[in-house]
C-alpha cells in the first residue's frame, strides 16, 4: 500500500483522512505506523455494544523524521464515532506521547545532552469531541495519562497541538490541545470545552443557540482564538503549510518553543484568569466585545476577511509570561 | 443489538490477486466503510470475505454486492476484512475497487 506524498502537500488538511494528515506532516516517506489497521486492534466495548468498530480504533499513531528529529505522531480520526477518545485509541495516544518521553531520556542517559536539532518532536492533530461515552471510564483513564505524560515532557520535548479538521478539539481533547507548546490552527480549527448542542440543551436557547453558526464560529472558531491567543499560529488549509509551519519552528531552542505555553506555571494560570475576570467585569455578551477590548476595530468584518487581511489587520491579547 | 458477521468464500473464475502485500481505504464514518486486503498464500485463487456490519437483515444484500464484485474483478488470493457502518451497496463496491486500486491494481 502506498500514499503519495507529494499529492498529501497541497491537499486540503480539512478534509484529509487522519492517516494522511501523519504521512504529509512528516519528511517524505519517513511516517511509520505503529498499530495500524493490519494489528486489528479494535475496540472491545463497541463491540458489545453493537456499535461499529474499526481497525485502527479511529487513530493514527507512529513515528517519523522531520530533518534530524525523530517525531512521533498522533492523528484522530473525527468521522469514526465523533473522534472521541476510548480505551484503545487513549492508549494508543498516551503511548505514543510516552514513548517520545522515553525517546528523549534514553539521549540524555547515551549523550549527555539533547542537541536542538535532534530533540524529539511530539505532534497531535485534534478531530475529536472528547471522551468516548460508550466506554466512559476507560476512556477518562487514557485520558489522564495523556495529561500526565504532557506534563512531564514540558521543558524537555517540544509538543505541538494542530486543530483544524472537521471536528476541532472539544471536552476532554480540549484540555490536550491548550496544554501544548504551540497550537497551530487553520480557519477550520475550534477549540471548546462543552459544545454548543450540549450549552443549549443544559443552559438554554438565550444563553448559546447552537442553530447559529455564525455564534459558534465566533466563539470557538480559530480567529477568535488566534485575538485571545490560543492559537499561536493560523495558516492556510493545506498540509503543506501545516509542515513548513512545524519545519521552520522545530529547530528553534526548548525555551523559544514553550514561550507560547498557555498553562504550566501560577503565573500563566493567572494571566489566564484575568481574561474571565474581564469578560465578567465588562459583562461580555459575544465575543465581538473581546475582540473590541483588544483593540480591534471592524470587529463585524472580521469573521467575513480573507485570512490574509485578516492577518493583516488583526489586534491580538498582549502575553506577559 | 450484537453486530452482523457475515463470511464468505468465493473462487472466481478468472483468478487475479494485488500487487503489493496488502491495502487499506477508509474511515467507519456514518453510511461509510473500510476495507483491508491482505495477501495470503494459503488462499490461492479464493478469496476469503469477513464482514462486520451494523446493518440488520441485509445478509442477501451483501452476498450479492460482493460476489459481483469479485466475479468481475476476479480478485483471489486474499482476505478481504470489512468494517461497516450502514454503507449503501455503491458505496460498498466503490471502496472495494479503491482498496484494489491502493494496492497497486490487480494482476
Amino acid at each position: 500500500m502506498k500514499i503519495n506524498w507529494d499529492d498529501l502537500q497541497s491537499k486540503s488538511f480539512y478534509q484529509a483522512t487522519a492517516r494522511e494528515r501523519a504521512y504529509g506532516m512528516l519528511d517524505k516517506d519517513t511516517f511509520k505506523e505503529l498499530l495500524g489497521p493490519r494489528d486489528k486492534m479494535t475496540s472491545p466495548h463497541l463491540l458489545i455494544l453493537g456499535e461499529a468498530v474499526e481497525f485502527d480504533d479511529g487513530i493514527t499513531v507512529g513515528i517519523g523524521k522531520i530533518k534530524k528529529h525523530p517525531v512521533f505522531v498522533v492523528s484522530q480520526e473525527g468521522k469514526f464515532v465523533g473522534g472521541a477518545l476510548g480505551e484503545v485509541n487513549g492508549a494508543k495516544m498516551a503511548y505514543t506521547l510516552k514513548l517520545a518521553l522515553k525517546t528523549y531520556e534514553k539521549m540524555k542517559e547515551k549523550y549527555g545532552t539533547v542537541p536542538d536539532d535532534r530533540k524529539p518532536i511530539c505532534i497531535v492533530s485534534f478531530d475529536s469531541g472528547g471522551v468516548r461515552l460508550h466506554e466512559a471510564n476507560a476512556g477518562l483513564l487514557m485520558h489522564s495519562e495523556s495529561m500526565e505524560t504532557i506534563w512531564e515532557l514540558q521543558n524537555k520535548v517540544p509538543y505541538i497541538a494542530i486543530t483544524g479538521s472537521t471536528i476541532g478539539a472539544y471536552g476532554a481533547q480540549g484540555f490536550v490541545c491548550l496544554s501544548a507548546d504551540v497550537v497551530i490552527a487553520n480557519d477550520f480549527g475550534r477549540i471548546g470545552l462543552t459544545g454548543p448542542e450540549v450549552i443549549q440543551q443544559e443552559v438554554g436557547k438565550d444563553e448559546f443557540d447552537a442553530s447559529d453558526r455564525a455564534l459558534i464560529w465566533r466563539t470557538m472558531g480559530a480567529r477568535s482564538k488566534y485575538i485571545l491567543g490560543d492559537v499561536d499560529y493560523l495558516i492556510k488549509d493545506t498540509i503543506g503549510t501545516f509542515r513548513d509551519t512545524i519545519v521552520n519552528m522545530v529547530d528553534e531552542p526548548m525555551s523559544k518553543i514553550s514561550k507560547t505555553r498557555k498553562v504550566g506555571s501560577p503565573q500563566l494560570v493567572e494571566e489566564n484568569l484575568e481574561v474571565v475576570k474581564l469578560a465578567a467585569e465588562k459583562k461580555i455578551k459575544d465575543s465581538k466585545d473581546l475582540w473590541k477590548i483588544y483593540g480591534n476595530e471592524n470587529v463585524d468584518e472580521i469573521p467575513e476577511m480573507s485570512q490574509e487581511k485578516f492577518l493583516s489587520v488583526v489586534k491580538r491579547r498582549p502575553r506577559r509570561h | 443489538m450484537a453486530l452482523t458477521e457475515l463470511n464468505y468464500e468465493f473462487k472466481p473464475e478468472t483468478p487475479k490477486t494485488i500487487k503489493d502485500d496488502w491495502s487499506h481505504i477508509g474511515v467507519v464514518a456514518s453510511g461509510d466503510l473500510e476495507v483491508l486486503i491482505e495477501k495470503e498464500n494459503a488462499l490461492k485463487g479464493k478469496t476469503k470475505i469477513h464482514i462486520l456490519t451494523t446493518v440488520v437483515g441485509f445478509d442477501d444484500v451483501w452476498e450479492t454486492v460482493v460476489k459481483k464484485f469479485i466475479d468481475k474483478t476476479g480478485l483471489s488470493g486474499v482476505r478481504v476484512s470489512i468494517n461497516d457502518n450502514a454503507a449503501t451497496p455503491a458505496v460498498v463496491i466503490r471502496r472495494l475497487q479503491q482498496a484494489v486500486d491502493n494496492g497497486g491494481g490487480l494482476q
